[in-house]
């Protein structure tokens, strides 16, 4: 069963809105494609009912959170495999300076921001960026160094435009968390590249091309039966 | 030897019946031979320095507590709250619809969508449950979004706030009582028992004064918990056992002689004095229980 928000571009696959989903009781396989996956959001109820129904369903609430939490998401796919590097999760500024120096990412881990994140080059810029990521110094951040180039990449079903080892960090992703469609910050350092963050795709960000693509991963999961195995 | 982390904020000290509970826990662990340190926000880093981790602040899947929650799972440390627990018990939906799944006595509940914030939704919502009704956002805790509503018009002002940030409500019948039970699990086994009186003239153990911003608690009653109801302990146990195997808090109401479940609450409050006023084990018991 296919339950969307996101108008597909295809007619041979039955797709059920969301909120009809929600006042239905068929276990079945799901696949649940939302452009906001967000804790309490009806992209999470989705998969939530699926679940207490006992359905399998794609993206699991837990793989929802996890993903959304950047300490979780970085230290899950490292153990994974997948190149990530050293993070600090703290509210201190001073903490940051002395174990990762700048320049440095800064990640936010409060409940109100999903998106993006904030580069320091010095300590006046750090301080900025713990204050609009930590809400005024009041949530703790995810810091990384940032050693090379920032780059963002849509990726849809583990699919992503890019070279070959973003092509592979975003398949990887997708093995582990199951988010179909979502947005990936990545760093390039020299000729290493390593994950260091997710964040939702918004509708606005969803191109026709990528709805395409959408389109296909439902095909080739539908054909399947089962999707890409656990 | 463990070594325990225990995660607090700031706030866990704000009260010194709290405080009181945190060195009893301290003072538990150290006497059977363990280390217990709280560990702060800013040094979460610290986390696989230790064998487990308990967990004192409030907890929710967007707090920090979460992660804390979850780094140590991942880690392989023994925590308390597990991340699973957090995920069920901080969302409300969650834990009904796990509820209605497994035959667990509860108070009859409904779940409102978003697109459902309709007069013909609402009128049969009124009819079933008659006036007024209790609307939860999921994420309440402390009694601080559990609102009453008894006409079409705030029902949608409670309901239009609260799906501010879910998009998806509980909605119950109103069941008051002079009390709620609190049952203290711990490791599907019963832990303390006590009543939580509800304030005179209110409806929510957690009450708010008119006009002011502060919340007045109703008085805490313990039992020894061999004196407490057979079938509500049992009651408490089943609830905790669609939810986990760790430290739980179960509210449950007692209506015409049946027993009906509130909540279970991953994380529950434990004040020096308070919870703990009949059973005094119960800190050496939760330490144990993270060094087993
Ligand atoms: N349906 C209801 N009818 C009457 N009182 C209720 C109802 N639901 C909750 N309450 C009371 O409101 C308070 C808070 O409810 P609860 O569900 O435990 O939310 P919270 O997680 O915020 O503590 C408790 O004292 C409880 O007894
Ligand atoms: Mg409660």
């Amino acid at each position: 069963m296919v339950v969307s928000n996101i108008d597909l571009t295809t007619e041979k696959i039955e797709v059920i809105k969301p909120s009809k989903f929600l006042g239905t009781a068929i276990k079945d396989f799901t696949l649940n494609l939302s452009d906001d996956y967000r804790y309490l959001k009806t992209g999470y109820y989705v998969s939530l009912h699926a679940e207490v129904l006992g359905s399998k369903v794609i993206p699991s609430c837990e793989n929802i959170i996890d993903s959304s939490r950047t300490p979780i998401l970085l230290l899950r796919a490292a153990k994974a495999g997948i190149p990530t590097l050293p993070f600090l999760v703290t509210d201190s500024v001073k903490k940051i300076i002395a174990e990762i120096g700048f320049p440095v990412a800064i990640f936010a881990v409060n409940p109100f921001i999903h998106n993006g994140y904030k580069t320091a080059a010095n300590k006046s810029a750090l301080y900025r960026a713990m204050k609009s990521l930590g809400m005024n110094y009041k949530f703790a951040v995810c810091a990384q160094p940032l050693k090379g180039e920032m780059v963002s990449v849509k990726s849809i079903f583990g699919k992503s435009e890019g070279d070959r080892v973003t092509k592979e960090i975003s398949e990887q992703v997708f093995e582990v968390f199951k988010i179909p469609v979502c947005k990936l910050h990545i760093q390039k350092v020299e000729d290493k590249t390593y994950l260091c963050g997710m964040q939702p795709l918004g509708r606005k960000e969803i191109s026709l091309n990528d709805l395409k693509t959408i389109s296909r991963g439902i095909a080739l999961i539908s054909e399947r039966g089962e999707p890409f195995s656990d | 030897m463990t070594k325990i982390a225990c995660f607090v904020e700031r706030y866990n000290f704000s009260d010194p019946r709290e405080e009181a509970a945190l060195q009893n826990f301290r003072c538990a662990a150290e006497k059977l031979g363990n280390e217990f340190q709280f560990l702060f926000r800013e040094n979460i880093a610290d986390i696989p320095k230790y064998n487990s981790v308990f967990i004192r602040a409030t907890t929710d899947p967007l707090f920090t507590a979460y992660i804390v929650s979850k780094t140590a799972w991942e880690l392989g440390l023994k925590v308390v709250d597990d991340p699973e627990s957090i995920t069920i018990c901080a969302n409300k939906i969650h834990q009904y619809a796990l509820f209605e799944k497994f035959d667990v006595p509860h108070i009859p509940t409904v779940f409102l969508n978003k697109d459902e914030l309709h007069h013909r939704e609402i009128s049969r919502i009124f009819r079933e449950f008659g006036k007024p009704v209790v609307i939860k956002a999921p994420y309440t805790s402390f009694s601080r979004y559990v609102e009453k509503a008894a006409c079409e018009t705030s029902f949608r002002e409670v309901a239009k706030r609260f799906f501010k940030k879910s998009d998806v409500l509980a909605v119950q019948k109103f069941t008051p009582t002079e009390f709620d039970w609190r049952v203290g699990v711990l490791g599907n086994e019963v832990l303390y028992v006590c009543k939580y009186m509800i304030p005179r003239g209110k409806w929510k153990h957690g009450a708010k004064l008119r006009g002011k911003p502060t919340v007045i608690w109703g008085r805490t009653v313990a039992l020894k918990k061999e004196d407490a109801p057979r079938g509500l302990k049992d009651v408490a146990l089943k609830a905790c056992s669609v939810v986990g195997k760790g430290l739980y808090g179960v509210d449950i109401k007692e209506v015409n002689g049946d027993y009906v479940v509130v909540e279970v609450n991953d994380n529950p409050s434990i004040y020096a004095g308070y919870e703990d006023s009949r059973d005094k084990d119960i800190y050496t018991k939760i330490i144990r229980y993270l060094s087993e």
